[in-house]
């Protein structure tokens, strides 16, 4: 294993390593002031292949044989360095899609493909709680209960929700929401859903097997890491720069040991955070059956390394890290998604291993 | 050591500002750290209470119904009742205490150096309503944008104009409460070459011409509290007005004095913000379930719970102890440090497993423990950040400055 990159993956990181460096480092921050992502992001992610990547091509998307997670974590590194909340939404189809693609019927593929082919945007939710009431009859569900915070779940026309055993496709259309901005990812178009006895019609019913819950939690586990290493690094990128700048004392606060030694932990663990995510995703892609095990522990990992560096970035910016006017508070309030979404990694996995559903 | 929770007088302070912050300060912190606003109304009857720190002076037997003995040898019970009050204030809210508490700040300095001409204008400053009919408030202008950490590089001059006038010309940085305030306590360097000792504080009014409140800060956490630049722009000012001439306390090795006595009650502020995460964690668990299995019965959940209580109580003690010192007349530059660093570093954990633990609910906008996290980061911070507090006590253990 020697981590190089093909021609296309190396095509790819570069192309989105300049959109984060160029264009969504900027938006990023406008978008966190305003809460709202910018018009243009669409046409721009768009052009770059973004949205429709999960979707087949013969549905008019651009998937052409397997999707390749090694790829889509190089490519969400990167988004991370850019922005955290502009990532999310730039990878918000990609669940629904796969999920979709791997085990829909034809009335599923027919309703998600068409409506993310014409623009729409999808999400994904997982009841990591067991919060939601689950009802069945004649291999129709009923669930009722609170989804979300969710990214996308503001706008999105589908939800692919992982409950249970089960995973379904909820038509959005009609279900109660509420567009929300929280205080990270702040131009995510988050949202949260109450379902209220919400059918879920057989032929929207996508799989009844852990496997398949834990396949598509894989998938979402291995791109929150690699963006969170990508938050990581951007945090830390910032705090070099800063460090190297600020004098006190009469040095460059850089050069004061207790600030090397702060800056270096955090870079450790963002690096291995990302190694981690890259190893994961070729798990997935290698399909591999430890992939699930390894997805989880990465991101377990890249949850503490993206809280780590963010709030030590802060506290290398001192007094100019608290003020908006710099951009690492940004990122100490987008740090901590990366470990909510889905549930708390350590907490499943203490389930998982105890037995429990 | 007395045992504070047996001690009425500090029980009773703590009974009676958790009362008042629960009541007064959680209905209206979330508004004000969204809107970003100063809670003007709360602090006009914590005024009236005697609850604000530049009321201490005279409201402090209004709050406690005693007076500390003027007998100098004698133990206070000040700075233990400070911590207390403290952490019960900022468990209501630290954005908000710190706006109750903002002109405290520059007060301080002023109850400590000032002779009895000086605290009158200072207090006559204070006096009455502003011109938006608020009460009026005090700011500290000690920080640049270029000293932080290390106070002793001040740019901000004051030069002599005639036999009693001084100009002041600089810009200071993250001054609570500096756009609004009345009264302004600045420090500038009067000896160009004299580093430290040549620093003094002047009080300043804010019609001044010269002093021009400059850009509100935009802040990630103690949103309630006002933080601005404060331009001032060869400013003249008498030479009655600056602080601590003629006798033993003055300039900076004073103001350092005074971190001493205040770094108790910053550590205990962010006690204070622990503890809220701490017991909206444990409420929560208490009801809660998990795939139909009660969330106290996991010890993944309820060991964090154990950690979180074992750090807020030594946390707590290590503030109350340093204050004790300090009440007892006893040298307590280590055990202030350790009191400020150790409970910012417990604020910054507490609220950090609070929101991993609560998961996708603590990303819900408004959610307190996420505003608690984000109050929580300005304790390694300000007043002295964390390392700065390493230093100090490192400097305690072998006399010498580490880089």
């Amino acid at each position: 294993m020697d981590g190089k990159l093909d021609d296309e993956q190396e095509m790819i990181v570069q192309t989105v390593r300049r959109f984060a460096d160029r264009d969504l480092r900027g938006w990023g921050a406008e978008a966190d002031r305003s809460g709202a992502a910018p018009d243009r992001l669409t046409a721009a992610a768009s052009e770059l292949g973004f949205f429709l990547d999960a979707v087949p091509a013969s549905a008019d998307g651009l998937l052409e044989g397997d999707y390749a997670h090694v790829t889509r974590a190089l490519r969400g590194y990167e988004l991370g360095r850019g922005c955290a909340a502009l990532a999310a939404l730039l990878e918000t189809n990609v669940e629904p899609a796969l999920a979709v693609g791997a085990w829909g019927t034809s009335a599923a593929k027919q309703q998600v493909f068409g409506a993310l082919a014409s623009g729409g945007l999808a999400t994904f939710g997982h009841d990591s709680r067991g919060a939601l009431e689950v009802t069945e009859s004649g291999g129709e569900l009923r669930i009722t209960g609170k989804v979300g915070p969710l990214p996308a779940l503001g706008v999105a026309s589908h939800l692919v929700l992982a409950v249970r055993d089960a995973l379904v496709v909820i038509s959005l259309d009609g279900v109660r929401r509420e567009a929300i901005v929280p205080s990270g990812w702040r131009a995510a178009k988050w949202g949260i859903a109450h379902l209220d006895g919400q059918r879920v019609p057989a032929e929207l019913v996508l799989a009844r097997d852990a496997a398949a819950v834990t396949e598509v939690l894989s998938w979402a586990r291995v791109s929150l890491a690699a963006r969170a290493a990508g938050v990581a690094t951007a945090a830390l990128d910032h705090a070099e720069a800063y460090a190297r700048e600020r004098v006190q004392f009469g040095h460059p606060i850089g050069q004061f040991e207790a600030l090397i030694r702060l800056r270096d932990d955090a870079m450790t663990s963002a690096i291995a955070a990302r190694v981690f995510a890259l190893h994961a995703a070729w798990a997935i892609d290698a399909r591999r059956p430890e992939a699930a095990d390894l997805a989880s522990r990465a991101r377990v990992l890249a949850g503490d390394a993206v809280a780590k560096a963010t709030v030590d970035a802060v506290q290398i910016y001192g007094g100019y890290g608290f003020v908006t006017d710099f951009p690492v508070e940004k990122l100490m309030r987008d740090a901590r998604a990366f470990e909510a979404l889905h549930g708390d990694e350590r907490l499943g996995r203490i389930l998982a291993a105890k037995g429990a559903k | 050591m007395d045992i504070f929770h047996d001690n009425p007088l500090f029980s009773g302070v703590r009974q009676m500002l958790g009362a008042f912050a629960k009541q007064q300060m959680r209905p209206i912190a979330m508004k004000h750290d969204t809107e970003e606003s100063m809670p003007w109304d709360l602090m006009r009857s914590a005024q009236a209470l005697g609850m604000t720190q530049s009321a201490m002076q005279d409201g402090r037997k209004k709050l406690t119904g005693v007076e500390d003995d003027p007998d100098p040898k004698k133990p206070r019970t000040m700075a233990r009742l400070g911590v207390a009050a403290s952490e019960e204030l900022a468990w209501g809210c630290a954005g908000i205490a710190l706006a109750l508490g903002g002109s405290g700040l520059a007060a301080s300095p002023v109850s400590r150096m000032g002779n009895d001409e000086q605290k009158a204008e200072f207090k006559k400053l204070l006096s009455g309503n502003d011109e938006h009919g608020r009460i009026r408030v005090a700011a500290m202008a000690l920080s640049e944008p270029g000293t932080g950490s290390d106070i002793s590089g001040l740019k901000t001059s004051a030069r002599r104009d005639g036999d009693h006038h001084w100009i002041i010309r600089g810009s200071k940085q993250w001054i609570t409460n500096g756009q609004s305030a009345s009264v302004f306590v600045v420090w500038a360097q009067t000896e160009p070459d004299a580093g430290r000792a040549g620093v003094r504080g002047f009080i300043v009014g804010r019609g001044t011409p010269g002093l021009v409140p400059g850009k509100k800060e935009t802040k990630l956490g103690i949103r309630a509290s006002e933080t601005a630049q404060v331009h001032f722009e060869d400013v003249r000012v008498h030479g009655d007005m600056m602080l601590g001439v003629g006798g033993e306390s003055a300039g900076l090795a004073d103001t350092k004095k005074m971190l001493d006595s205040t770094r108790p009650m910053v550590g205990a502020q962010a006690t204070g913000i622990a503890r809220a995460a701490y017991e909206f964690l444990l409420d929560r668990v208490r009801g809660g379930s998990l795939h139909g299995t009660p969330m106290a019965s996991h010890q993944h959940i309820m060991f964090e719970l154990a950690d979180m209580a074992m750090e807020i109580h030594a946390a707590r003690l290590m503030a109350h102890k340093a204050a004790w010192m300090a009440d007892h007349h006893i040298e307590n530059v280590m055990e202030s440090s350790m009191a400020k660093a150790y409970g910012a570093r417990v604020a910054q954990a507490v609220t950090n497993r609070a929101m991993v633990l609560l998961g996708e609910e603590a990303l819900e906008p408004g959610h307190p423990v996420e505003k608690w996290y984000r109050d929580a980061k300005i304790y390694d911070i300000f007043e002295g950040t964390g390392q700065i507090q390493r230093r100090i006590i490192a400097k305690q253990l072998t006399g010498q400055n580490p880089t």
